[in-house]
Order: structure tokens, then C-alpha cells, then sequence
């Protein structure tokens, strides 16, 4: 569980010495918790929580919600990504870019926290997305729209750009 | 031929998130539309990108030695517990308060450039008690150190706030069942002194927020959303109540109407 813990934070708080902080922070926390545990529920759901939580409290965490406020904002303003925007917005991917791990880390250093957490959990530690619901406190619809937006921004980040054309396409 | 593949559907299937039946008639579909087939293909091929990708950085040398000796510490005692947890909270306070700084400033770049209206400095405003009034929430979850004063007795919460804070405020009795108060901290927002009564409705924990209510109020939009939360507010009798949980709206509503109802008596 650390390893992905430590990947995550890493992420989230994009500095090595406020990740370890963050992890150490969700141990102990995660230590003095541990009797409101209920055995037979999901350890790594709650345990993400946690450190989830403790981000939030976190300066950068606090930043980025700032972030996901305006953009829920959006949302309820009339849907920025609509169902059926997808596809007509759909850049082709490059596969060499693909295939390029640093361009894919760059793409995902793009995306703003609460899409780059909501795909980590998704593609990284293969959380359903109920689960990804309860580690994020949110509604599965909106974890559903995070993820459409997040691949969507990577898409764009990884597309095809003229005169860059030698890579196979899909 | 069947329709495309919306795009929630393709990262549901994608994520293996469809059912049976839905995930076979993607199935059949894709079997006649090459187009929807090289999209789900390239999904597909982004998601394993990500994966790998995502997966980037090793725990460092050390950090599980180093978590292993603090865990050991904790465990070995009530004292080193204790000031464990207020070091804790006292970090996240001062977390919080760095981070406070830095959400003004990103508040004030994004905000002026995406709402020049003035109803957005009311909204941004109502956005920052929110975020304010969810970090304290949080942090009551988050931290171990119990209430400043813990009592299920409104009788013993309620004179605990004489001389510490410059109004006063009644507790409401014969709440639901599943519903009780726990205690309460003296707290602020917007540097303004306020109660933090918390409850707990069922299993979820509930922090009511009260305080005096100044000029035309800073303004809360009755109710709004952060993170699962739900936050709701009231005025009445010169306070201004604001609570926030992740129980169901209408629990919340319960307990807040509650409150309110016995509020300038
Ligand atoms: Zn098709």
C-alpha cells in the first residue's frame, strides 16, 4: 500500500519533501483511526481517503479545490462537455507520443488536481469508479464526468499535430 | 447499424464499468463501425499509457523506516499521542493558513479574469466561507483531538460559550433519534468568533456553525456543494448558522431547521 500511497501524494503534492509529509500525516492518522475501521469494508478505499482528506487540508490541496470549485461551476452552468461533445472533440492520438513515457508524464502534469487524481486512481490503482466515488466524497456522475475531462485533456495534450505525422495513427 | 458510442459509454467500457448486457452491444457494435472501433481502441491504449506513466515515482530510501519508527512512537503511549495529535493539528492549521493565502491569490487571478460581474465577488466571497467552513469541518474528521467541550447535554455546551464569545445562541431539544450533539470548539471565520457545534445524524458527523451576523451578512447562498458535502445556511435572531455534512440533504435540512427554529427565544 505505500508505494501507491507515496505515488499518489507525489502527485498530489507535486514536491517530494510536502509528499512525504502527506504520507506520514495519513499514517498517523490512518494509526489513531484505525478502531472506526469497519473490517469487511474497502481498506484501500479508506485508506486513500484519508490521505485524500489530509491533501485537502494541505496548501497545494487547498489551492486545487479552488480549482475544481470553478470548474463544477462550469459544469452546472450548462455542461461543458456534454454527453455526445466527446466524440466530435476527440483528437486523434499519436502513438508514438503514446509510447513516449515522458510525454504521457507531461500530458498528466498538466491536468489540473482533481482530474489528475480522479485518473490515477482509475487507471493507475484500478479503482472502480464507486470507489473512486467514495475516496473522493463526490457523486459517481461527477467522477464519470472528471474522467471523460481528464482524457479528453490528455488526448489533446498527446493529439496528432501537423507536420508531426510519421508515428502510426489510430 | 446501431448508434456510435457516446463518450460516457466509451470510457465506461473502457473502465469495464458496463454491465453484461450493455458491454454486449458495445461488443456488436464495434464488430460493424470501424470508427468507433479505432476510438476505443486508442482509449484503450491512452488508459494503459496513463497507467504506466502514472505509476512514476518509488518510495524513497528510508521513508518506510521512518514511518515504522514514528507508528512505534505513537503506539507506545498516551503522551506521545497527545502531542502527536496537537502537533498534527497545529500543522494543518498552519497549513491551512499558508494555503489560505495562496487560494486569495489564485482566487483573485482566476476570478477577476472569469467574472467581472460584481455578483461574482458575492459569489467568490460565498465560495471562500464554504471553503473555510469545509476545512473545518475536515479537520474535525481528520484530526483525534476531541471537542473543546464534550457534552451530549445542550445545557453544559451552551454556558461553555459564556465570556468566549460575544453572542449567544439556544440548542434545540427532541432531535431525532439517530440524531445527537457531541460537543462544540470555539472556532473562527473570517476572523470573527464563532460556535462549532457538532453533531452526528445516523452515522455522519454534522459542524454547525454559528455566529453573530454583521451588516447584510457576508452572505451565504442558502445551500451548496464541496466534495459530497453539502453546506446550508439561515439566519434568524441576529445569527447566522451555517452547517455542513455529507448525511442526505433532507437530514440535514432536519437538523438544521431544528437549530434554527429555537434561535432569538
Ligand atoms: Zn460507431
Amino acid at each position: 500500500m505505500l508505494p501507491a500511497l507515496y505515488n499518489l501524494a507525489r502527485w498530489l503534492a507535486r514536491d517530494p519533501a510536502d509528499a512525504e509529509d502527506l504520507v506520514q500525516e495519513t499514517f498517523l492518522k490512518a494509526l489513531r483511526g484505525f478502531a472506526g475501521f469497519e473490517p469487511g469494508t474497502n481498506f484501500k478505499a479508506w485508506i486513500f481517503r484519508i490521505l485524500r482528506n489530509t491533501y485537502l487540508t494541505s496548501r497545494t490541496g487547498l489551492a486545487a479545490r479552488r480549482t475544481v470549485a470553478l470548474e463544477d461551476e462550469l459544469e452546472l452552468d450548462g455542461g461543458v462537455y456534454p454527453e455526445g461533445a466527446i466524440e466530435r472533440q476527440t483528437p486523434e492520438v499519436n502513438l508514438m507520443r503514446l509510447s513516449d513515457q515522458a510525454a504521457v508524464e507531461a500530458a498528466l502534469e498538466q491536468l489540473s488536481a482533481p482530474l489528475l487524481e480522479v485518473i490515477l486512481l482509475c487507471d493507475v490503482e484500478e479503482m472502480k469508479y464507486r470507489e473512486i466515488a467514495t475516496v473522493l466524497e463526490i457523486p459517481i456522475g461527477t467522477v464519470m464526468s472528471r474522467i471523460a475531462r481528464a482524457r479528453l485533456a490528455l488526448r489533446t495534450a498527446l493529439q496528432e499535430r501537423p507536420g508531426e505525422r510519421r508515428g502510426v495513427r489510430v | 447499424m446501431s448508434e456510435h458510442l457516446g463518450g460516457a459509454t466509451l470510457n465506461l467500457f473502457v473502465d469495464g464499468e458496463l454491465g453484461q448486457e450493455e458491454a454486449l452491444a458495445v461488443n456488436a457494435h464495434l464488430a460493424e463501425c470501424a470508427a468507433c472501433t479505432s476510438l476505443t481502441l486508442s482509449q484503450m491504449m491512452l488508459r494503459q499509457a496513463t497507467a504506466k506513466a502514472g505509476r512514476r515515482y518509488a518510495v524513497p530510501a528510508g521513508l518506510k523506516e521512518r514511518l515504522h519508527a514514528r507508528g512505534a512512537e505513537e503506539l507506545a503511549g498516551g503522551v506521545t499521542l497527545r502531542k502527536e495529535a496537537e502537533a498534527s493539528t497545529q500543522r494543518s492549521l498552519r497549513w491551512s493558513g499558508l494555503g489560505w493565502v495562496a487560494a486569495a491569490v489564485l482566487l483573485l487571478a482566476v476570478g477577476t479574469t472569469m467574472f467581472v460581474e460584481r455578483r461574482a465577488a458575492g459569489r467568490a466571497e460565498s465560495a471562500a466561507l464554504v471553503t473555510e467552513v469545509f476545512d473545518q469541518h475536515v479537520a474535525v474528521l481528520a484530526g483525534s483531538l476531541p471537542p473543546q467541550v464534550v457534552s451530549t447535554d445542550r445545557h453544559t455546551v451552551k454556558p461553555w460559550f459564556q465570556g468566549k464569545i460575544p453572542f449567544s445562541f439556544n440548542l434545540p431539544e427532541g432531535l431525532a433519534e439517530d440524531t445527537a450533539l457531541d460537543g462544540a470548539n470555539l472556532t473562527y471565520l473570517h476572523d470573527q468568533p464563532v460556535a462549532q457545534l457538532l453533531y452526528h445524524v445516523g452515522r455522519h458527523r454534522v459542524s454547525v456553525f454559528l455566529r453573530e451576523r454583521v451588516g447584510d451578512g457576508a452572505g451565504l447562498e442558502t445551500s451548496a456543494d464541496r466534495a459530497g458535502y453539502h453546506v446550508m445556511s439561515f439566519e434568524r435572531g441576529g445569527l447566522e448558522g451555517v452547517a455542513i455534512s455529507d448525511v442526505e440533504p433532507a437530514r440535514l435540512v432536519g437538523l438544521v431547521k431544528a437549530i434554527e427554529a429555537v434561535q432569538g427565544r
